[in-house]
């Protein structure tokens, strides 16, 4: 029964909270190496991961095993027949049931648990590896890539936007995918965790160039540069401000990253550079800042533009007809992703 | 009733969630992230659908959103127009009803107010069905009971 609840356990997504469990120790001289083996065949009980996906799972058990303190100086100094030793243990919360069940049966004798303030463990089991195309795969950190031939991108988001999830992220990137063709200079406006200019880096870009409004995407976006070994003078990001102009480094004090945004500024502020230029925010900033985006461009370059619902691609089409010429459309769930090429004589 | 398809394809309703976020500006943090993340959803695809849901409005109206969370941690959600109450205080130039309604007066509005608003108010889901009198009924209603006095015409 303990093995099948156990064995139960391993396939629910749980959330992390701290457990407390008073256990009686009869001989106090060595209380934690008692309750050591007594987890250490609890661990045993557990099956054997077959499948990758379980991993997690595995992973999420042995941190509980580690990482609880016991509190026996508090406990020697009651001179009560009765002397417990406090275990604080921080594990799941659906796993906690079970725990305290299977830790009463140990011979525990209460077991409370409090609630944590914060649920931030949902990002981890959300996020799953996700196919853009026949090799390119865009893999959380914590996952193993399935393909391991395939392009693989490595993400850690953060609070920032872009998992490889939403489709207008996967829009971009299905675009991206038949643009590059090698040694191209790539402006990815909006970057958000920075998976389009790392995508781009990938798939055989020269230089990918990220901007973005929100500091944390900026830092989400550095983090996931280095987890895919992409350099500083691969890709670089700029901190700006909602009209476009580069704002100073996002208020660290890391040298290095002072040092890519100022050379980043000055990329920023040369127009007309990017053989590529990708836009995935909102509707209202792609209409204000339609000019600033598409003037990056060299002329004959392709922009890119998403985030936008289905029901607001004629107002983008509008506003963007001036600037794009050949623009083709594609739609996925609803939202759209329009690209063209920048017109290289003036509308009229 | 529901179709046979719609049965057989229900997901179990995990949860219902009443939020109210300034439009365009939905963030991970509080106070969407902590009422979502309890029940697993994805934020950012939250956020990203919202914000561009409600672009056609000005920024940081705050807009009334219902968020149903299924169990299988997908969801579906519906933008409502902001409250009745915080288009009178809009329209009427007060940051709040007066303290005693019906014996203070905070301020007047006109008609021509109660009509634009009952407006924009009849393109919400629960409204459809009602005439536009009845929903300008409901708005005065209101304003009654906010201290806020309806005049024909401003004098």
């Amino acid at each position: 029964m303990l093995m099948a609840s156990l064995r139960n356990l391993l396939f629910r997504r749980v959330y992390t909270c701290s457990t407390t469990f008073y256990i009686p120790s009869l001989q106090l001289v060595r209380p934690t190496s008692a309750l050591l083996p007594s987890l250490s065949t609890l661990g045993h009980f557990l099956p054997a991961p077959r499948i990758s996906g379980q991993a997690k799972e595995w992973r999420c058990l042995s941190p509980l095993l580690a990482s609880f303190s016991t509190s026996s100086e508090a406990s020697t100094n009651e001179a009560s027949a009765s002397s417990y030793l406090s275990v604080r243990i921080r594990c799941r919360k659906d796993v906690a049931d079970m725990l305290s069940d299977a830790l009463l049966c140990f011979g525990a004798s209460s077991a409370s648990m409090d609630e944590p303030d914060d649920c931030d463990s949902t990002d981890e089991e959300s996020f799953h590896p996700v196919k853009i195309s026949e090799d390119l795969w865009i893999v959380p950190e914590w996952r193993t890539p399935p393909d391991a031939q395939a392009t693989n991108i490595i993400l850690n988001p953060g609070l920032a936007f872009g998992t490889g999830d939403h489709p207008t992220t996967k829009l971009c990137l299905v675009l991206l995918y038949s643009l590059i063709k090698g040694g191209e200079f790539f402006l990815d406006y909006g970057t958000g965790s920075g998976i389009l200019g790392i995508a781009a880096l990938k798939l055989g870009a020269a230089l990918s160039v990220g901007v973005d409004v929100d500091p944390q995407a900026i830092r989400s976006a550095l983090q996931n540069a280095a987890l895919n070994n992409v350099g500083p003078q691969e890709m670089q990001l700029c901190l700006v401000d909602s009209m476009g102009n580069p704002l100073s480094a996002v208020g660290t004090t890391d040298g290095n990253v002072k040092g890519q945004s100022s050379h980043g500024i000055r990329l920023v502020a040369e127009k007309e550079k990017f053989d590529i230029v990708m836009a995935n925010i909102l509707l209202n900033p792609l209409m204000e800042m339609a000019d600033h985006i598409v003037s990056y461009a060299k002329p004959g370059a392709v922009v890119g533009v998403s985030g936008i619902l289905s029901e607001q691609l004629p107002q983008i089409e509008g506003r963007y007809m001036q600037f794009l010429e050949g623009m083709s459309v594609s739609e996925m769930d609803g939202w759209a992703c329009l690209s063209g090429r920048k017109r290289i004589t003036k509308y009229s | 009733m529901s179709s046979l398809k719609e049965i057989l394809t229900r997901r179990p309703v995990a949860a219902t969630i009443r939020l109210t976020v300034p439009a365009g500006a939905a963030r991970p943090a509080p106070p969407v992230g902590p009422a979502l993340g309890q029940y697993r959803l994805n934020l950012m695809a939250f956020c990203k659908d919202f914000n561009a849901r409600t672009q056609k409005y000005k920024p940081d109206i705050p807009m009334a959103v219902t968020i149903t969370a299924f169990k299988d941690n997908t969801f579906e959600f519906t933008v409502k127009s902001p409250s009745v109450t915080w288009y009178l205080k809009k329209a009427a130039g007060i940051e709040s009803g007066s303290s005693r309604p019906g014996h203070v007066i905070a301020s007047t509005i006109t008609l021509k107010h109660i009509y634009e608003i009952a407006k924009v108010k009849q393109s919400d889901p629960y409204c459809q069905y009602m005439s536009l009198e009845a929903i300008c009924k409901s708005i005065i209603g209101t304003a009654n009971t906010m201290g806020i006095k309806v005049q024909k015409e401003l004098d």
